[in-house]
C-alpha cells in the first residue's frame, strides 16, 4: 500500500506540466500554479491522491475532513469573484472533483466499493454488483422478512441493533481483507455491506412509518 | 415520468405473492439479487408430472418495477412447460410493463429468477441444463 502511494506521489512530482496560464512548470495534481497562482484543471488522479490520503480502507476521517475543508476554502467562489471566466470555471471543476472524492472516501461502503474497483479492475470488471454467494441473498431475504413482520418500536430497535452489529463485523472483516490484498473477499464483503446498508435505510423508514 | 397502468396494477395488486416448500421435489426456487439497489427476489415454480408449471410464487423486496416484473413472470409461467418458461426474455417483460430505461435491469432480474428456478428444478429432477443465467445481461445492454 505504502509503495503504491509513494509511487504515485513520486510520479506526481516528476511529471512537471506547463501551467495553462503562464506556461511555468507545474507538479501534476497541484491546485494552483506556484508561479502565477492560477487555478489548474483537475488532475486525472484517483480520489485518494486527490485528497492526499493513503490508499487504504482505513481512513483517518477527521484528517480527511480537515484536508477537504481546507481545499474547498481555497476554491471558495468568493476568491474567484474578480477572476477571469476560465479561472472561475476551473475552480468549479476542481470543487466538483473534490466533492466526488470526499463523498466517496468518507462513506465506508462507497470507499470499499471504490477500492475494489481500483485494485480489482483486472479480476473483477463488474465490481461488486454480481452476487457470487447465495448466502448473502438468503441473509438479505431473511432480514427483510423479519423487518416486514416487525410491528413495535422495541422490535425495530432490536433489528436496528442487530444490523448495526453486523455492519461493524463486516467493516472489521473488510479492513482485514484489504490489508491482506484479498480483493475477491473484500468484494463479497462489500456486496454484503450493500444489503446491510439498504436494510438500515429500510429500518429507518419503518420507524418513521410507525411514528407517523 | 409516468409509469404504465400495467406496471402500477402489478405493483398495487401483486399476483402470486408467497412461498412454497423449498425442499419439495417438484418445486424449483430461484433467488437472485441486485446489490446496487439492494433488491432481492425469490421466485418459485411447482411443476406437475407432465412437466407443466401449475403454480408459481414470488417474494420481492425492491422497487415497484422489480415487484411488477416478478409478479408478471409468475402470471406468465403458469400453464407453460418448463422449457417454454425458460424462453421468457427480459425484453418481453420490459415491453409489457413499459419499463423506463433506468428500470430495465429489474426485468433482467426477473428473467434471471425464472431461469434460476428452472435450473433448480432441473437439478432436483436430474435433468441437466447448460443455459447460462448470465446471458440475459447482454440482452439488457
Amino acid at each position: 500500500m505504502n509503495e503504491v502511494n509513494a509511487h504515485s506521489a513520486d510520479a506526481a512530482k516528476q511529471t512537471l506540466k506547463p501551467c495553462w496560464s503562464c506556461k511555468g512548470p507545474l507538479a501534476a495534481g497541484a491546485l494552483f500554479c506556484s508561479t502565477c497562482e492560477a487555478v489548474q484543471p483537475p488532475a486525472p488522479v484517483d480520489h485518494f491522491v486527490r485528497l492526499g490520503v493513503e490508499r487504504a480502507f482505513e481512513v483517518d476521517v477527521p484528517a480527511l475532513d480537515r484536508r477537504y475543508f481546507d481545499l474547498q476554502r481555497q476554491l471558495h467562489p468568493d476568491r474567484f469573484a474578480t477572476k477571469a471566466p476560465k479561472e472561475k470555471a476551473l475552480s468549479q471543476q476542481q470543487a466538483t472533483a473534490l466533492n466526488d472524492a470526499y463523498e466517496t472516501l468518507k462513506d465506508p461502503l462507497k470507499r470499499a466499493d471504490y477500492l475494489v474497483h481500483l485494485e480489482g479492475v483486472g479480476v473483477l470488471p463488474e465490481g461488486c454488483n454480481l452476487v457470487q454467494d447465495q448466502s448473502i441473498l438468503i441473509e438479505a431475504m431473511e432480514m427483510r422478512e423479519k423487518l416486514m413482520m416487525a410491528d413495535s418500536m422495541d422490535t425495530l430497535n432490536a433489528i436496528q441493533r442487530e444490523t448495526k452489529a453486523e455492519i461493524d463485523d463486516v467493516l472489521t472483516a473488510l479492513s482485514l481483507a484489504f490489508k491482506g490484498a484479498d480483493i475477491e473477499g473484500a468484494c463479497q464483503l462489500t456486496t454484503r455491506l450493500k444489503y446491510l446498508d439498504k436494510m438500515m435505510g429500510e429500518v429507518r423508514q419503518a420507524r418513521a412509518r410507525l411514528l407517523a | 415520468m409516468a409509469y404504465s397502468k400495467e406496471l402500477i396494477d402489478h405493483y398495487e395488486n401483486p399476483r402470486n405473492v408467497g412461498s412454497m416448500e423449498d425442499d419439495a421435489g417438484d418445486v424449483g426456487t430461484g433467488l437472485v439479487g441486485a446489490p446496487a439497489c439492494g433488491d432481492v427476489m425469490k421466485l418459485q415454480i411447482k411443476v406437475n408430472p407432465e412437466g407443466i408449471i401449475e403454480d408459481a410464487k414470488f417474494k420481492t423486496f425492491g422497487c415497484g418495477s422489480a415487484i411488477a416484473s416478478s409478479s408478471l413472470v409468475t402470471e406468465w409461467v403458469k400453464g407453460k412447460t418448463v422449457d417454454e418458461a425458460g424462453e421468457i426474455k427480459n425484453t418481453d417483460i420490459a415491453e409489457e410493463l413499459a419499463l423506463p430505461p433506468v428500470k430495465i435491469h429489474c426485468s433482467v432480474l426477473a428473467e434471471d429468477a425464472i431461469k434460476a428456478a428452472i435450473d433448480d428444478y432441473k437439478g432436483k429432477t436430474g435433468q441437466t441444463d447448460t443455459d447460462a443465467v448470465g446471458e440475459s445481461q447482454d440482452a439488457a445492454e
